[in-house]
């Protein structure tokens, strides 16, 4: 090598090191508070925001699940600060912690219900624009208090939030509620019609730990908490929105005598606007496959008559939830379904004249249901045990 | 200044005086106390003087008896008194007495004491100007064994030994061919010894052999102990932490390397035989994997290369991701690093050096003791250092994974082992440094002067930089024996010879076309 090639070596090498400016920037995992939820409420004597951050206590994560002997010793510290800002408190914070809060790893951001009432837009903003912060985190609506909500003690996780976190997930199962994170939460915040939506977290006392509980979603207009979806008024809101992944159908049998379960294998919905007469109507398709998961009646459902009556009912159950959320969106005047969205992509040049007035057009929407519901299979039963 | 005239002495003739001769010969050896000089009277009326001379170290006397002495002393021919030969004509004694073919006549002192010090014996008649040098060299050689550091589980067991002869030897036994030549050269100025070029002439590059008379004529040191000594006289880049020079105990490692147009470089007095030009690739590849089926072996390159990979950037990775990049790591794991950490009292980067040098010296440590020893060491540093250093809080049970994943790992290659510890410790110094942006500038610049390198004029990261595409077919994956039907084109640097083999060597079931 020769002398210049040697010194443009070096050159290249410190260059960029020296001038990246991150030099020695890292932070020790022993300096960091891990945060893995965040709590937003509003203080009631001061008006401040009252700020909850779930650290975990790295010293108790081990030792209370396996030998049990550390029962009481939580995994977790809810340390609570308060400011004019998010970030106010969170600085705030470090007076307590002694050390910088680390959000990287933050699964939940759980507001109070005062604050989604009186509007979470001067709330949110920092959980996207800091750098630190993911936007996948999900948003919640505490029914409680936001510090009782992080302090309950789940069973099997360690920590709450990511049990809260965990729960979320799970929604799969039922469809009777979805996980929003703060990306989409904000993408319907900012949408000139559609409302957003964000699961609601209840804490209901147990004997030993209290149970987190997700019991419904919570509707926006705007930025305003304004109302609330049942189970199966959510469940109205996912078909059509195409989000139910599985789930348990329950349907009366044709007969009258007890209660069918039918498990959602698969749903595909297709929704179609259209403007007829300055009339708009919205076409929604729906096409379910569902198995037989539990018959709790004595009829013979496994015959071909059986299948298609049971398709029939269920179809109209199927109906029946999504009329039921349509219904309470009117009511609210808030789209929590997107249909302004739908609207403006395929008649973009119309859009104009309906947009401003979009919150008196809403409720004047026809929503033409079409269901169709097949029952794939029974599963390991032909005929129901029934007593001989 | 005797040295001075010791030197003129070497290049003088041998006087026809045996007197002068002897004498001559013991100062020039200062009279050396195993140079032994025996002198008899021989002819069938003893009327001629001759002197044996030799190295009673070197030389095996029962050879010297058998061949030289009793045919001079009882040869009948020399009881016939009316065949009275001239016994002072070197050649007339050559050509009728002596009874080993290893003999050749000399007339410098300076071949003279060259001979003797390779263990040959001279012969010195009274009255003739010349002597005769019979081999009887005694060595004793360790037997062809398995070697050490590179057992396989399917492969010939042999390895090379100390006698180059041998060596070679064991080279020709695998390539019964004219075209395998094999040249000579003497270096070591005191050493003497003997080093040779073995090559295919039909294959190899005529230029590369040139390159390596060159390389090699230029070498003027004292000794070669090792063909470590003549790697480091010839490679082409001094100063890299790569090696360009390959080096193998194997003889059938080596003799593939000849077949596919490389040069073997034998020294006397060591079993590891160099071969050039080397490629990055070399490294990675076992004998092995020619010999078992291609499925697992393409596994197990894939393996060799994520242990190498795993063994530089190992410590690295965990320092970057731990102190700067703490995002990356998912939450649970997170928060088991950080459970593991609670109590350390050290920068991780201090913590993962720790456990490195701890490493580098328990390895060094076993490798120098004795074997019953050396397992003491393992036991102590793996289990009661690394336990108790956990136990103490010094040391987070991650870093000890870390660490231990990254020693077994840098065992898998062990070519690269020299280079994957010098990086290890540069990309862990620049993980701290700088994080993961370090790590990667690293890696780039790791990447720029491999790109950069050459061994006797082949790219050393060929056939992946500069790309060749047939030949990728024995580097990422092995590909069956009967594609790899040409030899390496960066290594002969000529077409005409690239087939080694048939191109549609495919083997199928016997088919007698009839059942279409």
């Amino acid at each position: 090598m020769t002398k210049t090639l040697t010194f443009k070596v070096i050159m290249c090498l410190l260059v960029p090191l020296l001038l990246s400016g991150c030099l020695g920037g890292g932070t020790e995992i022993n300096d960091l508070e891990i945060v893995v939820g965040m709590g937003v409420d509003k203080d009631k004597d001061t008006g401040k925001i009252l700020l909850t951050a779930q650290i975990v206590r790295e010293g108790e994560i081990g030792s209370n699940s396996g030998n049990g002997g550390g029962q009481n010793a939580k995994a977790f510290w809810n340390v609570t600060a308060t400011g004019d800002t998010i970030f106010d408190a969170i600085r705030e914070m470090t007076h307590k912690t002694g050390n910088r809060l680390f959000v990287s790893h933050n699964h939940v951001v759980i507001y109070g219900y005062n604050i989604a009432e009186e509007g979470l837009q001067e709330h949110i903003d920092f959980f996207l624009r800091s750098h630190e912060m993911r936007p996948t985190a999900f948003i919640l609506i505490a029914e409680c208090d936001v510090s009782a909500v992080l302090d309950a003690k789940p069973e099997t996780e360690e920590l709450p939030a990511m049990n809260i976190a965990k729960l979320l997930k799970s929604h799969g199962y039922t469809s009777h509620f979805i996980e929003v994170n703060l990306k989409d939460f904000i993408s319907c915040l900012m949408s000139p019609t559609t409302s957003p939506v964000a699961p609601i977290v209840e804490v209901t006392p147990g004997e030993e730990s209290e149970d987190i509980y997700i019991s419904g979603m919570a509707i926006f207009k705007n930025d305003k908490m304004v109302g609330k979806l049942n189970k199966e008024e959510t469940r109205g809101l996912l078909w059509v929105k195409g989000k139910i992944k599985s789930g348990v159908l329950l349907v009366p049998s044709p007969g009258k005598q007890g209660k069918i379960a039918l498990e959602i294998l698969e749903a595909k919905t297709k929704v179609t606007p259209k403007m007829e007469n300055g009339k708009i109507v919205m076409d929604v398709n729906i096409k379910v496959d569902t198995s037989l998961a539990e018959q709790a009646t004595i009829e013979n459902m496994t015959t071909l008559p059986g299948f298609e009556k049971m398709q029939k009912i269920q179809e109209e159950v199927i109906k029946h939830e999504i009329m039921a959320a349509f219904e309470k969106s009117k009511e609210l005047k808030a789209d929590i379904f997107g249909f302004g969205e739908m609207l403006h992509k395929k008649y973009s040049s119309k859009w104009n004249a309906i947009k401003d007035n979009w919150d008196d057009i809403y409720p004047d929407i026809v929503l033409n249901i079409d269901v169709k519901a097949e029952i794939k299979k029974a599963d390991l039963l032909v005929k129901a045990p029934v007593p001989g | 200044m005797p040295n001075a005239d010791k030197q003129d002495n070497n290049n003088e003739p041998l006087s026809s005086s045996l007197k002068k001769n002897l004498e001559t010969i013991k100062s020039v050896f200062n009279a050396s106390s195993d140079l032994s000089v025996h002198e008899f009277n021989f002819g069938h009326d003893r009327r001629f003087k001759a002197a044996l001379v030799f190295l009673s170290t070197l030389a095996d006397k029962g050879e010297i008896h058998k061949n030289i002495l009793q045919p001079l002393m009882y040869g009948t021919l020399l009881l016939n008194k009316d065949a009275a030969l001239d016994f002072t004509n070197i050649e007339t004694i050559k050509t009728n007495l002596i009874s080993t073919m290893d003999c050749r006549k000399i007339s410098l002192i300076k071949d003279l004491t060259d001979s003797l010090l390779s263990g040959a014996t001279v012969l010195l008649v009274d009255g003739s100007g010349e002597g005769l040098v019979v081999e009887s060299i005694n060595r004793k050689d360790r037997n062809i064994e398995e070697p050490g550091t590179e057992a396989v589980v399917r492969g010939p067991r042999e390895g090379f030994t100390e006698n180059v002869s041998v060596s070679i030897a064991l080279i020709r036994r695998k390539i019964k061919d004219k075209d395998l030549c094999v040249e000579k050269f003497v270096i070591g100025e005191k050493s003497k010894t003997e080093v040779y070029i073995v090559y295919l002439q039909s294959i190899v590059n005529p230029k590369l052999i040139d390159e390596i008379r060159a390389r090699l004529n230029r070498i003027k040191i004292d000794a070669v102990l090792e063909s470590g000594y003549i790697e480091q006289f010839i490679e082409d880049a001094p100063y890299s932490i790569f090696p360009t020079v390959s080096n193998s105990e194997k003889p059938d490692k080596v003799v593939a390397k000849i077949l596919e147009g490389r040069v073997a470089i034998l020294a006397d007095n060591t079993p590891f035989v160099l071969a050039v030009p080397m490629l990055f690739i070399e490294s990675f590849q076992s004998s092995e994997d020619y010999y078992s089926r291609p499925f697992l072996s393409s596994i197990m390159r894939f393996i060799r290369f994520l242990a190498y990979i795993i063994s530089t950037l190992g410590p690295a990775i965990y320092v970057a991701l731990t102190v700067f990049h703490q995002e990356l790591i998912p939450t649970q794991l997170l928060i088991s690093i950080a459970e593991g950490r609670n109590r350390v009292p050290f920068p991780a980067v201090l913590e993962a050096f720790l456990m490195l040098f701890t490493f580098d010296i328990l390895r060094e440590a076993g490798v120098r003791l004795p074997k019953t020893v050396g397992q003491t060491v393992g036991i102590v540093g793996a289990i009661v250092l690394g336990q108790a250093s956990v136990e103490a809080g010094l040391i987070s049970p991650i870093m000890v994974i870390v660490v231990s994943t990254t020693a077994i790992a840098s065992f898998a290659v062990p070519s690269q082992a020299d280079s994957g510890t010098v990086l290890r410790y540069i990309y862990l110094f620049l993980a701290a440094f700088a994080g993961g942006f370090g790590v990667i500038m690293g890696l780039l610049i790791t990447l720029v002067h491999l790109s950069s390198l050459r061994s006797f004029g082949t790219p050393y990261l060929w056939p992946v930089v500069p790309l060749n595409l047939p030949a990728m077919k024995d580097v990422f994956i092995r590909m069956p024996l009967w594609t790899l039907s040409k030899r390496p084109q960066a290594i002969i640097w000529q077409d005409y010879d690239s087939n080694r083999q048939s191109p549609d060597l495919m083997p199928s079931p016997y088919n007698d076309g009839n059942t279409g």
